[in-house]
């Protein structure tokens, strides 16, 4: 191992990014714990109050419904985009000009951006000017407020988180697919092994690696999720749609909450470092 | 705590010194941080431009900081900063809770600013209880209160009149409601919001904070209007709450009145031009319904001035202020847009000039003002609103909860320090 002539040049060599992450990272989160002990609207002087923000997010049920919630949409729009981008992957892993374009067309979603996507399905799901609502009416379904009900919008905000990454999945699966040696498939074919057989033994084993890759982006994705839920739903209805970068923002910018808000933060960086902390462990235990 | 602030207070300096333009050709700026969109922007700003063609001394520079909502979580968040505008316009609701946080600039010692002779439910003095007990910190700007809005080809067919009641309010829905099968039309469509339900509980004879401090959500006249709202979605099914929230679900109830989707709605006097404008069949507003009595809340923005910027940039905005209260630019605001005019000298300009006989929605709206009930002046007036009332009213209708419950959660809420 390489020992440095003197102990400062790590050090200063390094101090750039060390700086840049105290600043916009490590100090962020020590100012949201500090923070979150007070309770402050910005304007009149801040309250001392313990832990108070956080048993009251306990006690009001926000926090847990603001976890589950942002959980359950994670697990929607990771195992949308993750099943989806395979399948389009494994269907147009194929030379030729339609297979080209067809592919073009599935990524190009992934370019538009967030409030683009957002608002395009906001009108595509208008429940009485929207296609699909013309479309359910046509077939005798009746007024479907697929937005406007709190047991439908979720799963419609995570379909259109789904939408918009799937392009980019099936990319990354799809290079993970080409990466594969064509005489290790061929040989399984001459051996006899059917298309389930050579995807569960062959191909499979070998894309883990790019899955894992593309669960983890579709989940940090998916927890970064605020954009869509600005334009489309503002958190509603009921806050059904209140997922945790939104609830953040709404407490601290629409209800100047600074307490309530850092609270929020602290457990939204306690949930993420644990689902960082488990990947990190089945990583480690699959190698 | 204040190396906090300080540290916010320390990086807003910076941008207030690199970015804040003071003078203009020998002008003093004062900037204007205003929520509008569509019709009422082009007014505003049509308005600025006149002012600052028509004078040499200020220059006052408008700048859009989206919705009313959006616009005041970032004003606080610029003072708390130290780069405030020098002027904005801010909800009635904000302003007890501004004033107790000092940052706004009293402004009776303005030159002029005893003799604006404001209509005084839509003035500080009369829009709050007591509101005259207080500096003068907010100007009357775009000052509006809910009416109905009704149209007539539907309301002759149906040889119907103006509801005075709730119960004849619910009896015109059921008789202009159509079905699905018949091309679905809603009786009557409100949004979903704290405004609206605010008006209803006045009407039961209710008031959401009592003269005594105590915040009682209407108590038993909460109830009753929660439940008439839940009735209409419920129970009769001849109202469907328009989507979206804020301010979305009152574009979606106007939208869904202007198509012939909803035969009646409540919404903002803000909205009579538009309407009236975009409607392809004659509109005709009327005073809300009462129950016990008649009542409905005031609504829109006053100007406040902010304390924390330059002395100089204070007089320009004043010499603004001062100038929007005269009765040409306040008829030209209230004609162009459908809120009140908030001098008594512009209301009398625009009666001897015959304009309420040639415009009577204009009239309906400043008539119904008979009827106003002042805000209470509580700093946790407009956290109830947002943060307790408003997301459990859109509970309790679209899942139809127990009214009881929800106000009683939200009773126990309030009280709760912030």
């Amino acid at each position: 191992m390489m020992r440095p002539r003197k102990w400062i040049d790590p050090t200063w060599m390094l101090a750039p990014t060390l700086i840049l992450l105290v600043v916009f990272f490590i100090a962020p989160v020590g100012i949201a714990i500090y923070q979150s002990l007070f309770s402050w609207d910005l304007l009149t002087p801040p309250k001392p109050v313990g832990g108070a923000n956080y048993i009251a997010l306990l006690k009001s049920g926000e926090l847990f419904w603001v976890t589950g919630r942002t959980l359950l949409f994670s697990a929607m729009v990771v195992s949308g985009a993750m099943s989806l981008g395979l399948s389009l992957a494994l269907l147009l892993n194929r030379r030729g000009l339609w297979f080209s374009f067809v592919r073009s067309a599935v990524f190009s979603a992934y370019v538009v951006s967030w409030v683009a996507v957002a608002l395009l399905w906001l009108w595509i799901l208008d429940p009485d000017r929207g296609i699909v609502a013309k479309a359910l009416h046509l077939a005798g379904v009746g007024s479907v407020k697929l937005l406007n009900h709190p047991d439908t919008v979720l799963p419609v905000l995570a379909g259109v988180t789904v939408w918009k990454i799937t392009g980019y999945a099936m990319i990354m699966f799809l290079t993970g697919l080409q990466a594969i040696p064509n005489e290790v498939v061929e040989a399984a074919r001459l051996d006899g092994a059917g298309a389930l057989s050579r995807f569960r033994f062959i191909i499979w084993p070998m894309l883990r690696p790019t899955a894992t890759f593309v669960g983890t982006t579709s989940l940090v994705i998916s927890f970064q999720a605020f954009d869509v839920v600005r334009v489309m739903t503002q958190g509603g209805p009921v806050r059904a749609s209140t997922l945790f970068v939104y609830a953040i923002y709404e407490s601290i910018f629409m209800n100047l909450r600074v307490g309530t808000a850092s609270a929020l933060t602290v457990v939204f960086f306690v949930v993420l470092l644990s689902l960082s902390w488990l990947q990190i462990r089945m990583w480690r235990q699959k190698a | 705590m204040v190396s906090r602030r300080a540290l916010i207070g320390g990086l807003g300096a910076g941008a207030f010194l690199g970015c804040r333009k003071r003078v203009i050709d020998g002008r003093q700026v004062a900037r204007l941080w205003f929520c509008y969109g569509g019709n009422n922007r082009i007014a505003l700003l049509d308005l600025v431009n006149k002012f600052n063609g028509q004078q040499s001394k200020a220059l006052i520079e408008p700048v859009f900081q989206g919705d009313y909502f959006e616009s005041l979580a970032k004003l606080r968040t610029a003072i708390a900063a130290g780069v405030p505008p020098t002027f904005s316009h801010v909800l009635g609701e904000v302003i007890p809770y501004l004033s107790t946080a000092g940052v706004l600039e009293p402004l009776d010692d303005y030159p002029g600013a005893q003799d604006l002779d404001l209509v005084k439910p839509l003035a500080q003095g009369g829009a709050f209880v007591d509101g005259d007990k207080h500096p003068m910190i907010a100007l009357p700007f775009n000052r509006s209160t809910p009416i109905m809005y009704t149209r007539r080809d539907m309301m002759d067919a149906h040889k119907l009149k103006a509801p005075q009641t709730w119960d004849e309010l619910l009896s015109a829905a059921k008789r202009l409601y159509r079905n699905e099968r018949d091309g679905l039309r809603w009786g009557f469509e409100v949004p979903i919001d704290w405004w609206f339900w605010l008006a209803m509980v006045g009407q039961a004879g209710g008031r959401v904070i009592e003269p005594d401090g105590r915040i009682t959500l209407g108590g038993d006249a909460g109830v009753k209007a929660l439940k008439f709202w839940q009735s209409l979605v419920h129970e009769h099914k001849v109202m469907r709450p328009p989507p979206g929230r804020d301010f979305n679900a009152w574009n979606a109830a106007n939208d869904d009145f202007l198509a012939g989707r909803a035969a009646i709605t409540w919404t903002s006097t803000a909205y009579l031009r538009v309407i009236e404008k975009n409607a392809s069949f004659p509109v005709v507003t009327c005073p809300l319904p009462g129950d016990v009595k008649r009542s409905v809340p005031t609504g829109g923005t006053f100007f406040v001035m902010l304390k924390e910027v330059p002395q100089v940039e204070k007089i320009a905005a004043w010499s603004f202020l001062k100038w929007m209260c005269e009765p040409e630019q306040t008829i030209e605001w209230a004609t162009r847009t459908g809120y009140l005019p908030v001098t008594n000298a512009a209301v009398n300009r625009l009666r001897n000039q015959g304009y309420y006989e040639k415009h009577p929605n204009d009239w309906v709206a400043y008539e119904q003002l008979q009827h106003a009930d002042p805000w209470p002046w509580s700093t946790t007036l407009f956290r109830i609103e947002r943060d307790i009332v408003n997301p459990r009213l859109e509970q309790a209708i679209l899942t139809n909860r127990n009214a009881e419950d929800t106000l009683r959660d939200a009773r126990a809420e309030a009280e709760e320090p912030s």
